[in-house]
């Protein structure tokens, strides 16, 4: 535990770190992306501008690859480019370039598509109610114990709506592609989380075109948060599709209003949920959950968004017999992709809504029923996976004591009598696998390097990259920790397909928990192997051994297992743990929250660098503080929304006082950390405002309009 | 259009259209890459430089505006003495996480130090209430201007 400093804060800060923007080739050109201005139509012509030169631009389109046409992914079903017909707006029809990039802006916006338009279903809810509307694999976790439900026994039903979220990255999509003609060789530099998926997806696009792809990612990675996992791969086709076309570097940067109408976004999901409850031991008996996200028009990556969001779905909860069911929904809007939380927010918004339904019908305090049912040692998943700890419950406990929720329930109770404005307090838990789903990781088959050099200065070579949790830093340190070798020796590669192996995506909270262990494992066995206690000695009295290079790969665990078909088994070997309490000030005259302060207790494990830790944390609750209270996206329809004057994010002038702390920091294992901040805030949000005022919200953000409409509801207006 | 300024101390001039924004002269022209554009609309203050002494989004203002004035980036600041100590501070609260804001930030927070100072939260909050971070939550960029803001205090003023 310690606070080593990032390797790049300093560059940052003063802005000589690269981003893709910041790089320049010779010959280098500009790219720009066409794409559907309707929801849904044929494309019945497109008109060039007459006043200009049409053999200075390049010009591709589906016909123009040479390759693939689809674009690989865990459902491959996406073209580059649409074909006759457009299906969503925002789907790219052509892509443009040319060397001056006010000509080819110009030109753009001077480029005219005429369509037959079609029927599409674009409104969020209707499209999610409709079960017509389902498609793709459905998912079954079929946990029922043959519970017969009591005459007595408590039923509680709802429907809770989460909308879409925008990754808003600060750097937008971009790609640079640059084709050796004479080796037959696509060199790609890009902001991207997975570069070998951008190299699949160029050598998919290129197909026997090209002999080789290198990709490499820039420098600095201006922000991900799942939104640069599966959008460049499309943008890196289409990138080095113009480059093989035109054979000269090009580079696409999207602007922020393109960059907001075409990328993935989270699902919007429809959870509806009913429980069974006996009001004599107030445990809840039975569940069943109807998981459903709207995927957009094609599936790509939402079907494991979909296994994620299942095996989630029922909450931190201990509950017999339970019925899950999940499905993905089409609609005529961008395919949805990966956001941190990955289908976890929605399940958890729904489930902690939920509870406090339950607990209010029963005409008990949230809290005791929270405890009366939350998940204890030897409790079981609806997977059937073992609860091994104690731990959801201990961050429970230690979030009631740090924000004083039971003294200040019973204050704020008084103080809502007498007064107009309120003031609430709310509870949430939440949970996130650690890594990709089941048997997910057995598959990646991560391989890790480690370069030892004559002067003991070591290099950590993986496909992982730094967008800003400071991944690189953490690795790294664990590297320095585990064997105690300088930290200052210490240096990871940037991520280069050439380079580096594959050591697997930037997702799924895996980086630190698969990758970093893996660097400790072999750090560990690289001490072992030579019998050495200082490396740096080492190295010195043994010169003609180095430069070496180790390798290792992902050993996966032989005692655990996953049902693909089922959902039986385990899901995630490991779970980080944790709990929250929102308090917030209601202004009843604006229908406003305020929010006040955000406590939240994680179990992450081993906490490398606690600072780095803590940072990240609190960038991922405010993400989902602002998810529950304040960002709101299209309800009906894309293409309305243009950037952060209408995507509005939380300034410095919104934000709660935000408190982070960890439990169970001795734990040898380094657990998850990206995504699990993100999944439990949102509900503590509407459970303060639900104790605050007594009225119940289904859906978020707690923006007024919600706020407004679910008092009309109630008949409280 | 011949326009006439002091960059970063030094004084230059460029033949443009007076149009232009200041953020694509900077970007482009001069290729001072420490200017980020995320909004293009003013909403973020990634592109966030001084000009004659004033935090300005760079993305809203064209080239004609800046004759005759001085402008100063993130790389600029970062030679004098308190946006030394801020660039420390950032540093060593691991306050930065992908960096594509704080050019703009240290811009910011460094007008902060210059014109005011006064290690006091919610006066920090309503200088920084322009520039968007999507990385960190705020709460480190707060306890590193509140630290610079301590030192410097400490140091007299030296600025
Ligand atoms: S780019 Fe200028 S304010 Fe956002
Ligand atoms: S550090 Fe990424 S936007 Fe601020």
């Amino acid at each position: 535990m310690k606070n080593e400093r990032k390797f790049d804060a300093r560059p940052k800060v003063i802005g000589t770190h690269k981003f893709v923007d910041d790089y320049h080739y010779d010959g280098m050109i500009y790219g720009a992306l066409i794409y559907s201005k309707v929801h849904h139509g044929k494309i019945r012509k497109i008109t060039y501008p007459n006043d200009f030169k049409l053999s200075e631009f390049t010009i591709v389109k589906l016909e123009d690859i040479p390759g693939k046409i689809l674009i690989p992914e865990p459902e491959t079903d996406q073209p580059f480019f649409a074909d006759k017909e457009v299906f969503f707006y925002g789907q790219i029809i052509l892509a443009v370039a040319h060397p001056n990039k006010n000509i080819l802006n110009n030109f753009v916006k001077k480029i005219k598509i005429e369509y037959e338009e079609l029927s599409a279903i674009t409104d969020i809810k209707e499209t999610l109610d409709n079960k017509e509307n389902t498609f793709g694999k459905q998912i079954i976790i079929d946990h029922r114990r043959n519970v017969k439900v009591e005459k007595n026994w408590l039923k509680t039903h709802s429907v809770y709506y989460t909308p879409h979220q925008e990754q808003a990255y600060l750097e937008t999509q971009a790609m640079i592609a640059k084709y050796d003609e004479q080796n037959e060789e696509m060199f790609i530099l890009g902001t991207m989380q997975c570069p070998f998926f951008v190299k699949e997806a160029v050598e998919t696009i290129l197909g026997d075109k090209i002999k080789s792809v290198q990709v490499e990612t820039s420098e600095g990675i201006g922000g991900g948060f799942g939104g640069k996992e599966d959008f460049p791969n499309l943008l890196a086709g289409i990138t080095a599709l113009l480059s093989f076309k035109s054979k000269l570097p090009v580079k696409i940067v999207l602007d922020r209003s393109d960059d907001i109408t075409i990328t993935t976004k989270r699902h919007p999901a429809r959870i509806e949920v009913e429980t069974y409850t006996d009001p004599q031991t107030n445990k809840i008996r039975k569940m069943n959950v109807d998981y459903r996200l709207d995927a957009g028009f094609y599936q790509t990556l939402s079907p494991v968004v979909l296994s994620r969001g299942v095996l989630h779905a029922s909450g931190g909860y201990n509950i017999e017999d339970v019925y899950i069911h999940g499905r993905l929904i089409r609609s005529n809007t961008p395919p949805n992709g990966a956001f941190r939380g990955f289908g976890a927010p929605q399940a958890f918004f729904a489930i902690e809504s939920h509870i406090e339904k339950i607990a209010s019908e029963l005409k008990i305090e949230s809290y005791q029923f929270r405890k009366i049912n939350i998940f204890r040692k030897g409790d079981e998943f609806p997977s059937t996976q073992k609860i091994s700890e104690d731990n959801l419950f201990d961050c429970f406990e230690s979030i009631v004591e740090k924000s004083d929720y039971l003294t200040k329930y019973e204050k704020y109770k008084k103080f809502n009598q007498t007064h107009k404005d309120k003031l609430g307090i709310g509870l949430a838990i939440g949970y996130h696998g650690g890594g990709y789903t089941g048997n997910g990781e057995k598959v990646l088959d991560s391989e890790i390097k480690i370069k030892i050099d004559k002067k003991a200065i070591v290099t950590i070579y993986i496909s992982n990259v730094d967008m800003g949790q400071g991944a690189h830093t953490t690795l790294a340190q664990l590297f320095s920790e585990t064997i105690d070798h300088p930290f200052e020796l210490t240096n990871v590669h940037i991520p280069n397909t050439k380079i580096c192996p594959n050591s697997g995506p930037t997702v799924a909270s895996r980086t630190i928990y698969i990758v970093g262990n893996m660097v400790s494992d072999l750090a560990r066995k690289i001490k072992k192997d030579f019998g050495f206690d200082n490396l740096k000695n080492f190295v010195k009295q043994n010169k003609q051994i180095f430069p070496k290079e180790f390798s290792a790969k992902y050993k996966p665990d032989p005692n655990i297992s996953f049902d693909e078909n089922t959902y039986q088994g385990t899901g995630y070997k490991d779970y980080s743990w944790a709990a929250c309490a929102v308090e917030l000030y209601y202004h009843a005259d604006t229908y406003q929250i305020e929010l006040l302060n955000c406590w939240s207790m994680l179990d992450i494990g081993h906490v490398v660098n606690p600072k780095i830790a803590v940072g990240q944390a609190e960038g991922g609750v405010l993400q989902a503080l602002a998810y529950g209270s304040s960002e709101f996206f299209y309800k009906k329809g894309f293409g309305r929304m243009h950037g952060f004057t209408d995507y509005t994010l939380p300034t410095t002038m919104d934000i709660p006082k935000l408190f982070i702390d960890f439990i169970h920091t001795d734990n040898e294992i380094a657990k998850g950390l990206g995504e699990v901040p993100m999944d439990y805030p949102a509900p503590a949000v509407r459970n303060a405002f639900f104790n605050a005022t007594g009225i119940f919200i289904d859906e978020i953000p707690l923006i007024p309009e919600t706020i407004f409409h679910a008092m009309k509801k109630e008949k409280k207006l | 259009m011949k326009i006439s300024f002091t960059l970063n101390n030094k004084k230059v001039s460029i033949d443009t259209e007076p149009t232009k924004r200041l953020l694509d002269v900077l970007r482009e022209d001069f290729k001072m890459m420490e200017v980020k554009e995320s909004c293009g609309e003013g909403e973020c203050g990634a592109c966030t430089v001084l000009l004659d002494d004033k935090p300005v989004t760079s993305c809203l203002l064209n080239i004609i505006h800046v004759e005759g004035k001085k402008v100063f980036t993130s790389e600029g600041l970062s030679k004098k003495f308190l946006g030394k100590l801020l660039i420390d501070c950032f540093d060593e609260t691991n306050a930065v996480q992908c960096g594509f804001c704080f050019p703009g930030f240290l811009v910011t927070s460094y007008h902060y130090l210059k014109t005011d100072g006064e290690a006091n939260l919610e006066k920090i909050k309503v200088a920084l209430s322009g520039n968007i971070c999507r990385c960190t939550g705020y709460q480190k960029i707060f306890e590193s201007v509140m630290l610079a803001c301590l030192r410097n205090d400490s140091t007299g003023g030296k600025s």
